[in-house]
């Protein structure tokens, strides 16, 4: 018997057991099957990459912003490059930085801070009052924001590659295609965790956003081979799934530059991203969980600004 | 019966009234009232956007963190450029590496000119939702993101100086004190705040117009302002067309003038063989006062245009309702 008396003739179950598939009652209807709370963790996140992918055509200033200039900043070191009269190897590393630094600027910007912006916005309390898991939000949004950095670093690189003349040298596509994927992976399951730290961490997080990009790009070798920075370069490549990414496409895009070295090889740094793959995804998990439990315990979810 | 007298009225001693108050004692508007105390409310309206925005820069940490966080980024770009000479110009002179360590520090002081008034614009729109109490108040906007955006750039030139420092300390910078033109680095920094931050409130108009994500915005834009500005490389590397949207700008000739004051004997980014500079004038590389009248020249430009394009943004945004909105994707 349920708890809660239901008047049957004046309720509409379409819209209030809209999930309960026969249930009778509210209790009854909240007990859903695996199938059910796939099907509704799905509706998340496709409803949470939704407005980032359909954001991009209704904001068209992103094209100009996102693409055009971002393409002159690797110019701006490619001329550098050029007048230091370099290899012309080392163009085809910058333009290469220059595609996957969208990847590693859309990690930061749009998912490290989004759960601090989130609750600025009002939106947290809804995602942790509402019946889904929240990975399913931090997947809707690695995946909308996937879309647009892949365009970027898509456009980055086809019109650097043409202007500049970049000659790539490929000989394991597979690889290249299994390294960029667990490349990806690992820098949005890093983005996913840092989200929820950065929930915690507040006002500091929008300082942090900031500071995770120059000095990443240093140590992880933007435009560089990153064993160029001997110890420090090792530990961006233990630690870090862009300077991992990074150096592990160059070698792979740029087969036989004698300038790649110090590093391990593709295979071997595969391995290391998926590992951090798994790790930061768990790690996400773990974190976004326990932030949720906190933010019950302590009522602190509507407290903004802080 | 009112409270504030004025002269003429009531049995009293006449006391003063405030300027706009009339009214209440003579019954009939004050027009006064709506012009406000015209450059003094100017001032104060900058003096405070001033102080409100170097509290919310600074605020949120202790003194130590704080510092932290405002070098890390001047100080990484830094290194990322040297190692890049490193590798390459192993050879590469004492003159190139003052170059680029001089305009990459100064690069600090430019990003934080720029982005000071559109993440203003941002963080009271979308952020603390005061946008459009500060748009309704009797201080202009554009005052107020003017002085927030002064702010956010004497923390961008506390990063410059510590990048400076970082690189006499550690990477082994030289540079001779008897010998840097004060007077002449005093104006041209002095002349120099002025277009950046002009620069910033193009921004901050745009940011006006678009969603939430634009906070990246600043970024792009510095990052192309970077190839055509001379920081790191001589212009005469790029292409005439390109190197003439240089000439236009006015971070050019002021990052050109910090580095021919700080070092008079270096190379100029402007000059040089194959510069277009040098093939129209005739001349290795423009003198000082070519430097500061360029500078004028493309501040002023700048900076009426900048002013233009914000009333016209902010015009459309209070047509629009687009001070009152929150977005994100």
């Amino acid at each position: 018997m349920s708890a809660i008396p239901v008047d049957r003739a004046r309720v509409d179950r379409s819209a209030v057991f809209a999930h309960s598939r026969g249930g009778t009652d509210p209790r009854t209807a909240a007990r859903w099957t695996r199938r059910q709370v796939a099907a509704n963790n799905m509706r998340a996140l496709i409803g949470r990459a939704y407005p980032r992918v359909r954001g991009m055509v209704r904001e068209p200033s992103w094209l100009f912003f996102e693409i055009l200039l971002p393409f002159l900043t690797t110019s701006a070191f490619v001329f550098v490059y050029r007048a230091l009269q370099a290899p012309e190897a080392y163009i085809g590393f910058v333009v290469l930085g220059g595609a996957l630094s969208a990847f590693w600027l859309n990690v930061v910007w749009m998912m490290a801070g989004q759960l601090y912006w989130e609750k600025s916005q009002g939106n947290l309390e809804l995602y942790f009052a509402a019946p889904m898991n929240l990975m399913a939000i931090l997947l809707g949004m690695a995946i909308g924001g996937l879309v647009m950095s892949s365009l970027r670093a898509a456009a980055v690189l086809v019109i650097s590659t043409l202007v500049y003349g970049v000659t790539f040298s490929v000989d394991q596509w597979l690889l290249v295609v299994v390294v960029f994927v667990l490349t990806l992976s690992a820098l949005y399951g890093l983005g996913m965790m840092l989200a929820s730290l950065f929930l915690l961490w507040g006002r500091e997080a929008f300082h942090m956003t900031n500071v995770l990009i120059e000095p990443v790009y240093f140590v992880s070798g933007l435009n560089f081979p990153v064993g160029r920075l001997g110890a420090l370069g090792a530990l961006a490549i233990a630690t870090l799934p862009f300077a991992v990414g990074l150096d592990a496409m160059r070698q792979l895009v740029f087969a036989g530059q004698p300038y790649i070295t110090g590093t391990p090889s593709p295979e071997l740094e595969a391995l290391i991203l998926l590992g951090m793959t798994i790790v930061f995804t768990l790690l996400a998990r773990w974190t976004i969980h326990r932030i949720e439990r906190i933010a019950r315990h302590r009522g602190t979810l509507s407290i903004r600004w802080q | 019966m009112s409270a504030i007298t004025s002269p003429g009225h009531g049995s009293g001693p006449a006391s003063p009234v405030p300027a706009g108050l009339g009214q209440l004692d003579a019954g009939r508007f004050d027009p006064k009232r709506t012009e406000g105390a015209g450059l003094a409310d100017t001032v104060r309206s900058l003096r405070t956007a001033l102080l409100l925005g170097w509290r919310i820069e600074s605020n949120w940490t202790d003194p130590t963190l704080f510092v932290i966080y405002t070098v890390a980024k001047p100080v990484a770009s830094l290194l990322l450029l040297v190692v890049m000479i490193q590798i390459i110009g192993g050879s590469a002179s004492d003159a190139t590496r003052t170059f680029v360590i001089l305009g990459s520090a100064l690069w600090a002081t430019v990003i934080a000119g720029i982005q000071g008034p559109a993440w203003s614009v941002l963080d009271d729109r979308e952020r603390y939702r005061m946008l459009k109490y500060v748009a309704v108040s009797p201080s202009r906007l554009l005052v107020t993101l003017v002085g927030r955006g002064g702010a956010r750039l004497a923390a961008g030139a506390m990063g410059t100086a510590v990048a400076l420092l970082f690189s006499v300390i550690i990477l082994g910078l030289r540079i001779d004190l008897g010998a840097v033109q004060w007077p002449y680095l005093l104006v041209v920094l002095v002349l120099g705040i002025v277009p950046v931050i002009a620069i910033g409130v193009v921004l901050a108009a745009i940011c006006l117009q678009t969603r939430q994500e634009s906070w990246s915005y600043p970024d792009a834009l510095a990052g192309a302002m970077f190839l055509v500005t001379g920081v790191v490389f001589p212009l005469a590397v790029l292409p005439d067309p390109i190197e003439v949207l240089g000439l236009l700008n006015p971070i050019t000739w002021w990052v050109d003038g910090v580095r021919r004051a700080i070092v008079p004997s270096g190379p100029s980014s402007i000059g040089g063989q194959g510069s277009l500079w040098t093939a129209v004038t005739g001349t290795s590389a423009p003198d000082g006062l070519q430097v500061i009248a360029a500078l004028l020249l493309t501040g002023a430009l700048v900076t009426l245009a900048a002013t233009a394009i914000f009333r016209s943004s902010e015009r459309r945004a209070r047509d629009q309702g687009l001070l009152d909105r929150t977005t994100g994707s």
